[in-house]
């Protein structure tokens, strides 16, 4: 492990990493729960036209990346809560939009290959430079302080819509508030992980941590120590593979996923098997009960 | 001064007034020119067969649908300008799922203060006060630390209704706060908001029977396919407060000051 850290790319890479698995699972508590799972990956298809813009333009492509991710997040958002349905065809059209103006942007700039799009759709390890570094330090504290900030309005938000505006919340307001932060998280993922699959790092760790909690704020604690841990591990072992980061690191949160679910499941029998005897002897019908007539996103 | 409801009691100012509201869903009138006024103090229950619009009407008070015709104000505030929504306190027919984050009944009642709580701050001993009060009196005070996913139908029917109680509100909305609720707490809730009634607060109530709530109950309003067919006294098999043993207390209150803390109410505890 120590030998990693020899090598200056491998150091960066992992600071970039640690930073997204500790904001990306942050949004994603909170997209999960509003079941806005996929929202990610809407905004990372969206993020590639910003990426081609870049090579296309001779600017950073972070910077690009960042501009039209937030531009698409917003436009998803607007989609969203005006079509009163999923706004699914409008929403399938963005996407495939995003991805295939990536790849037509970056084919026609000079110098830039498909290879070079490569490792912005499933990561990269060795071409995070110092610059990228800093970028992300903002990027992450940004997102880390608008929702510590945020926190209880979008809490009650998650919940319920209908009942945060009963208590005069600005809905529409904290609503693109979660959509620019997802987009902003989208674009400091994008290096380690790449655009195609760092949703799996917003939603992927939440999964793996409410299976094994019962409070909102424990499970965000614990979403955020599953980020850290896969993303350092799974840039380690795409470095000794030489793979994407990006599946190593999926790859790892979706085995933690597997085990945490095993445990949970194995937790609840025990929890239930100890109440069985005193809580539920007079168990109330199960009519109307939320897990009995909806499981939620993500099942649980 | 107290207002009790009675209709001798008109003089009190207006927590609701809804003018020939109507609201559709896709082109589909829902509620067909309702009007309405509640008086602060009062208890109104709200009922209808389903689909007679009860809880549009909820919802168009609390601007929550959009209104095709007429208009909302709350304490004679158009809904449109009307700020004060830390005083009113909402509890919707459900406990929804969201993605199934997982929440303790604790932080879903604390979230009930977000017009009190201070920001980047832990909730303060009074907005602690206030949760434990508003747990204890729906009866879950020892369920704090569960999850809302684990608890049954009725018990998720009461934190809901703490979440609202927790917020200190004067004004109630409760969209069929007894559905799935036991024999048992709904004697209990009907106490509590009795105890909250009794405190000077308003409270409208869709319910699809008045149910134990019958004695506290002088006003109900029946709609019927989107429009109001009755406003009036209940049907009521019984006199007022004939009910033996029961005690209707009137305490000296100013009535325009909120409650200042939730009513603890002693309830039968099911657990």
């Amino acid at each position: 492990m120590i030998e990693l850290l020899q090598y200056d790319f491998m150091v960066r890479a992992l600071i970039a990493a640690a930073l997204v698995g500790l904001a990306a699972p942050v949004i994603g508590v909170f997209i999960v729960q509003r079941r806005l799972a996929l929202l990610g990956d809407g905004i990372g298809h969206v993020a590639l036209t910003g990426v081609g813009l870049g090579f296309l333009t001779g600017n950073s492509p972070v910077l690009t990346a960042l501009v039209v991710a937030v531009v698409g997040a917003v436009l998803i958002e607007l989609v969203r809560v005006h079509t009163r349905t999923s706004g699914d065809l409008a929403l399938a059209l963005l996407f495939y939009g995003g991805i295939a103006g990536g790849v037509f942007l970056t084919g026609l700039a000079p110098g830039a290959s498909t290879a070079t799009l490569t490792s912005f759709l499933f990561g990269s390890v060795s071409t995070v430079d110092q610059q990228d570094v800093y970028v992300v330090a903002v990027l992450a504290a940004a997102v880390l302080a608008v929702l510590a900030y945020f926190g209880r309005e979008l809490f009650v938000l998650c919940q319920d819509e209908e009942v945060a505006r009963a208590h005069g919340l600005p809905v529409r307001f904290l609503g693109m508030v979660i959509a620019v932060v997802a987009a902003v998280t989208v674009v400091i993922a994008m290096r380690v992980v790449g655009a195609l699959l760092v949703s799996a790092l917003m939603v992927v760790p939440v999964a793996a941590a409410q299976q094994l909690t019962r409070s909102f704020r424990v499970t965000t604690g614990l979403a955020m120590l599953i980020g850290v841990l896969s993303a350092l591990t799974g840039l380690s072992a795409a470095f000794y593979t030489d793979t994407a980061p990006g599946s190593s690191i999926v790859l790892i949160a979706i085995a933690v996923f597997a085990v945490a679910s095993g445990a949970g499941a194995v937790l609840r029998a025990r929890r239930g098997r100890r109440s069985g005897a005193g809580r539920d002897a007079r168990a109330e019908p199960m009519a109307d009960t939320i897990s009995a007539t909806d499981p939620g996103s993500i099942s649980t | 001064m107290l207002p009790q409801a009675s209709p001798a009691e008109t003089s009190s100012p207006l927590a609701f007034s809804v003018r020939d509201a109507v609201v559709e869903y896709d082109r589909r009138p829902v509620l067909r020119g309702v009007s309405l006024d509640v008086r602060q103090g009062e208890v109104v229950a709200v009922l209808g067969a389903n689909g007679s619009g009860k809880s549009t009407l909820l919802r168009a008070m609390l601007g929550l649908v959009p209104l095709a015709g007429g208009e909302v104000s709350v304490r004679g505030v158009p809904l449109r300008r009307f700020r004060d929504w830390g005083r009113i306190g909402y509890v919707p027919q459900r406990l929804s799922a969201g993605g199934g984050v997982p929440s303790t009944v604790r932080e879903v009642v604390t979230s009930g203060r977000i017009n009190r709580l201070r920001r980047f701050l832990p909730p303060s001993a009074a907005d602690r006060a206030a949760v434990d009060d508003a747990l204890a009196s729906v009866g879950l005070g020892d369920r704090a630390g569960d999850s809302v996913h684990e608890l049954s139908g009725g018990q998720q029917q009461r934190v809901l209704i703490a979440r609202a109680l927790a917020g200190g509100p004067d004004v109630f909305v409760m969209d069929e706060p007894m559905a799935g609720v036991d024999a048992a707490n709904q004697q209990a809730l009907a106490r509590t908001i009795e105890g909250l009634s009794n405190r000077g607060a308003t409270v409208v109530l869709v319910l699809h029977e008045l149910g134990p709530l019958e004695p506290l109950i002088r006003r109900s309003v029946t709609l019927d396919h989107g429009v109001i067919a009755h406003d009036g006294a209940p049907p009521r098999p019984e006199g007022d407060c004939a009910r033996p043993g029961h005690d209707h207390v009137h305490p000296h209150a100013d009535a325009d000051r909120t409650p200042a803390a939730v009513p603890v109410i002693e309830v039968s505890r099911r657990d």
